[in-house]
C-alpha cells in the first residue's frame, strides 16, 4: 500500500497517465499486439526469468539483493508477474499503481537506477531473442518488440520518477530542518518599522524574531511595528503563541504591533483554534496596516492636491 | 464502510519532521481538490497534533491515509506517541491546560478543526489521536 503513495507525490490521475502514455506512444494497439502475445510470453516465461536472474547473480553488485534462495524465489515469483503484466493488454490507473510497486521497492532495499537499468536493458535484450525464434512471421518480432519497448520505457519512467521522488522526500525534510530565513526589519517611515514574515515559524527562528523585532524598536524608537504573516503558510498556536509574546514585549517597550497578512483560511482557523489576538491590531492587507500605523504617530496618507 | 486509497507513513523526529507532516496533508488536500478552508484546518490541526506527539512523546508517527466512505474522500490521519499520556482527557479537551508552558489549546483547537477526533490514551504508554476531514461538496 506504501508505494501508492506515489500516485500522489508524482500526481499520476488518469489525465497524467494518458499524456504519459500519449508521449512514450504506448498505443492500444499496441496493448491489443501485447494481449495477443500472452500464450507466447508463457511460453517464454522461464527461459526469460531463468537468464535474467543468471545475470543479475553472476554481478558482485547486483548479487548481493538476493541473500538466500528464498529471497530468490520470492523475486522470481514477483518478476514472473511484473513479465505478464507487460501482456496483459492494459495500461490503466491500476496498472501504474502496480508499476510504481517496482521503482518503490528498489529504493527501499538501496538497488541504485544503474543496476535496475542495466538489468532492464538485459531483459529487453532476452524479449528480443525469444521473440526472433519464436515469432516467424515476416515483422511480427519487430512489432512486438517494439510494444513492449514503449511499454518497458513506460515503466522505467515510473521507476525513475519514484527513485527521485523518494529521495525528494528525503531532501525536503532536511531542507525544512534547515530553513532558516533572516528576519529583515523595514523602516517603512519616522517610527514606522515593518517585519515581512515569510516561511515557517519555528521555535530557534521565533527567538529570532523576537530578538530582531525588540533591538529594533528601541533603535528606531519606533512607535508601530507590522508584523505581516502573509508569507507565513500555517499559523497554530505556537505561532500565534510566539506572536502574542512578541507583543507584549513590544508593548513593553511603549510601542505597538499591528498584525496584516491574515488571510480569510488563516483568520478562520485562529478562531476555530479557539485563538485570542485581540491584543493586537489586526487588519486583512498591509496597505490598511501601513494607514493605521501611520494613523499612530499621526501621520496619514493623503492624495496630492493639484 | 471505510476504504484506505493510499497511505503515508511520516515518523516525527524533530521539528523539520512537523513541517514535513503538515505539508504532506497540504498538497494532498490540494491535489483532492479540498476547499481552502479545510485544507488550511486539517494542515493546522495536522501541525498541532505532531507537534503535540514531539513535545509529550519525543517522537511519534503520523499515518496519513487517502480514505473514501463510498461517497466522500476524506484524509485522515493517526498520530501516536509512546510518551507518558493523558491523565484527565475531558480537562485537556476542555482547553487551556497545558504541562508545556504552551496555550494549551492544541488538543481542543484541533478537535474543533476537523469532522472527526478520537483520542485514546493510556497514562505510561502513550497517546493515539485520529482526526479525519472530509471533503465538501
Amino acid at each position: 500500500m506504501d508505494h501508492r503513495k506515489y500516485m500522489t507525490i508524482l500526481k499520476l490521475d488518469e489525465a497524467a497517465i494518458a499524456s504519459r502514455r500519449a508521449f512514450f506512444a504506448v498505443s492500444d494497439e499496441d496493448l491489443a499486439r501485447l494481449a495477443s502475445l500472452r500464450p507466447l510470453a508463457e511460453k517464454i516465461i522461464d527461459a526469460i526469468v531463468e537468464d535474467f536472474y543468471a545475470l543479475l547473480l553472476s554481478h558482485p553488485d547486483t548479487r548481493k539483493f538476493f541473500a538466500d534462495e528464498a529471497t530468490i524465489r520470492r523475486v522470481k515469483r514477483t518478476q514472473r508477474e511484473y513479465f505478464m503484466g507487460l501482456f496483459a493488454g492494459r495500461c490503466d490507473l491500476a496498472y501504474v499503481e502496480d508499476r510504481l510497486r517496482v521503482g518503490a521497492m528498489h529504493e527501499r532495499i538501496g538497488l541504485a537506477p544503474t543496476w535496475y537499468l542495466g538489468a532492464y536493458r538485459q531483459y529487453l535484450e532476452l524479449i528480443r531473442q525469444h521473440f526472433d525464434a519464436q515469432l516467424t512471421e515476416q515483422g511480427a518480432a519487430r512489432d512486438g518488440f517494439l510494444s513492449v519497448q514503449r511499454l518497458v520505457f513506460f515503466d522505467v519512467a515510473l521507476a525513475i520518477d519514484t527513485y527521485i521522488a523518494a529521495n525528494l522526500e528525503a531532501l525536503g525534510r532536511h531542507q525544512a530542518a534547515v530553513r532558516e530565513l533572516s528576519t529583515p526589519v523595514i523602516r517603512v517611515h519616522d517610527r514606522v518599522l515593518l517585519l515581512p514574515l515569510v516561511g515557517t515559524v519555528d521555535s530557534h527562528r521565533a527567538q529570532q524574531i523576537m530578538e530582531s523585532v525588540l533591538t529594533h524598536v528601541v533603535e528606531a524608537q519606533a512607535r508601530c511595528i507590522i508584523i505581516d504573516i502573509a508569507g507565513v503558510p500555517v499559523v497554530d498556536t505556537r505561532v500565534a503563541d510566539h506572536l502574542l509574546k512578541t507583543a507584549a514585549a513590544v508593548r513593553l517597550l511603549g510601542a505597538q504591533v499591528v498584525l496584516t497578512g491574515i488571510t480569510a483560511q488563516v483568520a478562520r482557523t485562529m478562531v476555530q483554534l479557539g485563538l485570542d489576538v485581540s491584543s493586537m491590531h489586526t487588519v486583512s492587507r498591509l496597505s490598511e496596516g501601513i494607514e493605521l500605523a501611520l494613523g499612530m504617530i499621526g501621520k496619514a496618507i493623503t492624495a496630492k492636491s493639484k | 464502510m471505510i476504504q484506505v486509497a493510499a497511505t503515508h507513513r511520516l515518523s516525527i523526529d524533530c521539528e523539520g519532521d512537523i513541517i514535513a507532516v503538515r505539508r504532506r496533508v497540504r498538497d494532498i488536500a490540494e491535489l483532492r481538490k479540498f476547499d481552502s478552508f479545510a485544507t488550511a484546518a486539517i494542515t493546522t490541526a495536522s501541525s498541532e497534533l505532531a507537534r503535540n506527539a514531539l513535545v509529550h512523546g519525543g517522537k511519534g508517527v503520523a499515518l496519513i491515509e487517502e480514505v473514501t466512505d463510498g461517497s466522500r474522500l476524506g484524509i485522515r490521519i493517526v498520530f501516536e506517541d509512546e510518551g507518558p499520556g493523558i491523565e484527565d482527557i475531558p480537562r485537556v479537551l476542555a482547553g487551556g491546560y497545558t504541562t508545556a508552558r504552551s496555550m494549551g489549546l492544541g488538543l481542543s483547537g484541533s478537535k474543533r478543526l476537523v469532522d472527526e477526533f478520537a483520542l485514546e490514551s493510556t497514562p505510561g504508554s502513550g497517546t493515539k489521536v485520529t482526526v479525519t476531514k472530509w471533503r465538501r461538496f
